[in-house]
């Protein structure tokens, strides 16, 4: 049975970040916000989510490597900046260590009697919004596959690596499907990697979640990216279901016409860990 | 010219405790407290939350100092926790688990009238266990090995966590009322949950696991029992705690 290794510092899992800042994410979406802005946004609080889950009375445990593939116009590379520019995927603690910037928000908490109080909180940023030129997703993808495959040569042991691909456009540099496919057949022993692609829009239409048959989408590019999109091991499919969402045998990772609650959802199901041994 | 004194009352016996970490390098996030006044209390401080061993350290000695556990009672005990911070001045990673809460169990007890009743408080995973020589009479909260689970509910720093306390009555599902009276050879154990479930575990095994606790009377002999627990696969590697009145 695929996807059973349990993570641990001695074997983490890998989660692969490769995002379209194409000119068009710079659309207004219903939020008010560009999607480019509202991408970055779901990224580092997932980003700030993946650290926290990791940091235990002994500081931040590396039970994750987290990368970041920014594409747009001519350029296809790593999406960290600052002390995390010189690689792509870096364990847990230095993603902690290293954002780029710490912001001062506000959040309502539970006051623990019966009341909101509003708190100020450090928010670190690693990632800032861009959009600028073509889509090219072909040479991401094929950067993915570089990416992942040295990883997995790594980390044979471990759960397989988890990329999640946010686009909002077709590729302008040929067709992917075919690096998609070499993507999905790297492997660690306990399994494939894992492939999941997120169409987001501000044009509305018609939204399709975790599909199992592409004869369900309408087009020949929904149903491309169905078949670049791996099933969903059974306890993300759990997730999804628990989340609202309508699940069969065999549904994919993908989300075609994603509305701004659909990135949030598809991040949230896409980066939770299975088993986390040793806490 | 007589002045008449109040006989003193016999103190308490304190039972045995004994503590070691999950490993000779880490830190011990359990916490054991004990009065002459009867009561005893352990913590287990979870290592997934922030500064645990500082949370749990502070449950012990405040429910040893008074066994009262109410929303009041933990409201001063979380009061207490968020003083030993200036959370402004935290690292983001710090702050956010600060503020996530730190968890940890509490097994109190109370011993009134010399053993006439005895009153168990548990919340989380920690084991309270009534025995009569070697035969246990009674365990709380949990009787069988299979009800350890990876989440237990826990006491914890950010009050939004405690509100499965809400749907508790405390008297009913958090306290057991025990004695020792009628029994030939009392005792009474207190442990954190790897030993908890190593006990339940191992109840109807030969020879009985509390003739083999029974015998562990020194912090050496209790760490090379653990360390033998562990290395047969039998125990849980976690930090692990006895408090033991035989």
């Amino acid at each position: 049975m695929p996807y059973q290794a349990e993570i641990s510092r001695d074997n983490p899992t890998c989660f692969l970040f490769v995002i379209d800042q194409s000119g068009s994410m710079d659309e207004i979406t219903e939020t008010g916000r560009s999607k480019a802005d509202f991408v970055a946004d779901v990224l580092n609080k997932t980003l700030y989510t993946l650290v926290t889950s990791c940091s235990k009375s002994d500081g931040v445990r590396n039970y994750f490597d987290v990368g970041v593939i920014a594409y747009g116009g001519a350029e296809v590379a790593g999406g960290f900046g600052g002390a995390l520019a010189g690689g792509i995927i870096h364990p847990i603690n230095a993603i902690g260590e290293h954002a780029l910037r710490v912001e001062e928000r506000k959040k309502k908490v539970d006051d623990g009697a019966g009341g909101i109080i509003e708190l100020k909180t450090k928010f670190p940023v690693w990632f800032d919004p861009k959009s600028a030129g073509g889509t090219p997703m072909r040479a991401a993808l094929g950067k993915t596959m570089e990416t992942v495959g040295g990883w997995c040569e790594a980390h044979r042991s471990s759960y397989p690596p988890t990329i999640l691909h946010v686009t909002d456009g077709q590729s302008t540099d040929g067709a992917p499907e075919d690096v998609a496919d070499g993507v999905r057949q790297i492997a660690t022993k306990d399994g494939p990697a894992l492939l999941f692609n997120l169409h987001i829009t501000t044009g509305g239409g018609l939204e399709t979640a975790f599909p199992t048959n592409e004869a369900e989408l309408a087009d020949e590019y929904s149903r491309m990216l169905f078949r670049m999109s791996s099933p969903l091991p059974a306890h993300l499919a759990k997730l999804a279901g628990d989340k609202g969402y309508a699940m069969g045998d065999g549904s994919r990772g993908f989300i075609f016409n994603g509305d701004p609650q659909c990135i949030v959802d598809f991040f949230e199901i896409g980066t939770r860990p299975k088993l986390v041994a040793d806490r | 010219m007589t002045v008449a004194v109040a006989a003193p009352r016999p103190r308490a016996r304190l039972p045995l405790a004994f503590s070691i970490p999950k490993a000779e390098d880490s830190r011990n996030e359990d916490s054991f407290h004990r009065s002459t006044k009867g009561v005893y209390a352990l913590s287990d401080g979870a290592s997934i939350s922030f500064d645990s061993a500082s949370w749990a350290r502070i449950l012990v000695r405040r429910y040893t100092k008074s066994p009262q556990f109410t929303r009041a009672w933990l409201s001063a005990a979380i009061a207490e926790f968020r003083k030993l911070y200036d959370r402004d001045r935290l690292s983001w990673v710090q702050q956010a688990s600060f503020d996530k809460g730190s968890f940890a169990s509490l097994l109190g007890v109370r011993f009134i009238d010399a053993g006439r009743l005895i009153q168990v408080l548990s919340i989380g995973d920690s084991l309270a266990v009534l025995c009569d020589g070697d035969y246990i009479k009674a365990t709380f909260p949990f009787s069988a090995a299979s009800q350890f689970t990876r989440s237990p509910q826990l006491l914890c720093t950010n009050p939004a966590e405690n509100v499965f306390l809400d749907k508790v009555e405390a008297d009913y599902d958090l306290v057991a009322d025990w004695t020792f009276q009628g029994l030939a050879q009392p005792a009474l154990l207190c442990m954190t949950d790897a030993l908890g479930h190593w006990l339940l575990s191992q109840r109807d095994s030969s020879p009985a696991p509390i003739s083999l606790l029974r015998k562990v009377r020194t912090p050496s002999e209790f760490a090379r029992f653990v360390k033998e627990e562990r290395a047969m696969g039998r125990m849980k590697r976690d930090d692990t705690t006895l408090l033991a009145l035989w």
